[in-house]
């Protein structure tokens, strides 16, 4: 398995993969839907599973000694880990622009500030972007524009309901919403569900998207 | 001892199927996959290693591939035409993302090759002729002490002085290290020079699977000089050539007045096999 990862970064990351991550410092443009930064997120995966394809990395993988099952679980773990990076780096930038704005410029107009709801809330779109994906794209690894346009317009519903709830519901835009500073707790509780979502979201989809390539003929 | 063993390997597409097919390579044998486009060489390869999902069982050296997939693979060297993959990266990026994969993986021994082929490790795969391609795929698969090599159509693409440079390579890797070999090409001039059995498939059935000399042994080539000739004789697969008619004739046939025989090529009896295949399926 280290062996399948070390391949998938030495051969199959598109460079936006890396470069989408400091999208994170999209959280200091003021009013702006900051769900948005995980979408790229979601488009970077697009772009490498295109790169995989023109490069005939599924057909090389399998010929390797690896179980056929291993080559999706090692392309998700990839994808994991750089989502993972991109949640902690949306907390980390958001708390520090908490610390250095003053309060009144630290509340976002057009959705959710950026303290660490926003970290769930991404949590979530990234889950369910996982969820769709995917299964789709591993039984098909030829077919990924369908896959992603489905999982996009998912994740931009979601952004919409997202800044919905922001504007509609008191618990989103009085109690999670502002600096972590205030209802630290709810706001760990948020942030800790959504991670939870997503944690459930993506072993959902890991064990579909292995028994789905098990089945695919190269 | 059987290096590969193939046990009624069945794939059902919808419109070709893969039946049945069982044979095996013995050690330290070269055989021969052959047959005509479509016929299913290629699927028997990707069902062998896996790379569809198909119905039968594959042994090597002993091993259930299914069972023991990992361990399997690692003895097993694959070469599927020249190397395709990754176009934009330097030879050195695949090896060193590769070579990991095999514990037995022999670094002199790549360079070894790497100089043999004169292949700079510097360049991108895109820069790499055909036949480089596949000299690169070749000293891949071969520096991790495979002990046997399947290879789908290696040479195709290849100028005969490379094919020649390949079959050489192949001679001496089996009769000095052992390996064995399972080839699968259209080119049947590089089998007669090097192949001990062969596997001959047809519309997804195995037709013939014998040691090669057994199969040039079984036809003559017979040449008529009318149709009526060929069908007094039985000849099979007879069609119209040049100046008269030519058609396999067993080789046990008592010889006739008339009848120009000849040795028979695998070409040949491909062609005229086939040839009756096809009468037999539609009329």
């Amino acid at each position: 398995m280290v062996n399948l990862i070390k391949k998938e970064l030495a051969l199959c990351m598109h460079p936006t993969a890396f470069i989408f991550l400091s999208f994170a410092v999209l959280v200091f443009v003021p009013n702006y839907p900051y769900e948005v930064i995980f979408f790229f997120s979601c488009l970077s995966v697009f772009f490498c599973c295109m790169k995989a394809r023109e490069n005939s990395d599924i057909a090389f993988s399998c010929t390797l000694p690896v179980k056929k099952e291993h080559i999706p679980l090692a392309k998700m773990l990839v994808v994991i880990g750089l989502q993972c990076i991109s949640l902690l780096l949306v907390g980390v930038i958001g708390a520090i622009k908490g610390v250095i704005l003053p309060a009144e410029q630290y509340v976002n107009q057009t959705g959710i500030s950026a303290n660490i709801v926003l970290v769930g809330n991404g949590a979530v779109l990234l889950g369910v972007f996982n969820l769709i994906f995917f299964p789709c794209y591993f039984k098909k690894p030829d077919k990924i524009g369908i896959p992603f346009v489905i999982g996009a317009i998912i994740v931009f519903l979601l952004i919409g309901l997202f800044i919905v709830l922001r504007w509609t519901t008191p618990l989103f835009s009085d109690i999670l919403n502002g600096v972590n500073s205030i209802h630290t707790i709810a706001k760990v509780l948020a942030c800790l569900i959504g991670l939870l979502v997503y944690l459930f979201l993506t072993i959902t989809s890991c064990k579909i998207s292995m028994k789905n390539f098990a089945k695919v003929d190269v | 001892m059987k290096a590969l063993e193939v046990k009624e390997l069945t794939k059902v597409y919808p419109e070709f199927t893969l039946d049945k097919i069982s044979f095996c390579v013995e050690q330290g044998h070269i055989c021969g996959l052959i047959g005509r486009n479509g016929a299913g060489k290629s699927t028997t390869i990707k069902g062998i290693l896996r790379l569809i999902s198909t119905a039968g069982d594959v042994v090597v050296f002993g091993n259930d591939f299914y069972k023991d997939e990992i361990a399997t693979k690692q003895i097993i060297g694959y070469v599927g035409g020249g190397f395709r993959c990754y176009p934009m990266n330097t030879l050195i990026a695949i090896r060193k993302a590769y070579a990991p994969f095999y514990p037995t993986w022999d670094q002199s021994k790549y360079e070894k090759f790497l100089a043999q082929f004169e292949l700079s490790e510097r360049k991108k795969v895109k820069e790499l002729s055909e036949g480089m391609k596949v000299k690169f795929a070749l000293a891949l698969a071969l520096s991790h002490g495979a002990k046997l090599l399947i290879m789908d159509e290696p040479t195709s693409g290849l100028d005969p002085l490379s094919r020649e440079e390949f079959c050489d390579i192949i001679l001496r890797l089996v009769r000095e290290e052992g390996v064995s070999v399972l080839f699968s090409t259209h080119i049947t001039s590089d089998l007669m020079r090097i192949a001990d059995d062969i596997v001959y498939i047809s519309q997804g059935r195995i037709l013939a699977t014998c040691p090669l000399k057994e199969l040039l042994g079984k036809y003559k080539l017979a040449h008529f000089s009318s149709l009526a000739d060929a069908t007094a004789a039985n000849a099979i697969g007879v069609k119209s050539v040049k100046d008269g008619y030519e058609g396999l004739l067993s080789c046990d046939t008592q010889r006739l007045n008339g009848v120009t025989l000849s040795d028979a090529t695998i070409d040949n009896i491909i062609v005229h096999l086939e040839k009756t295949n096809v009468e037999e399926r539609y009329g």
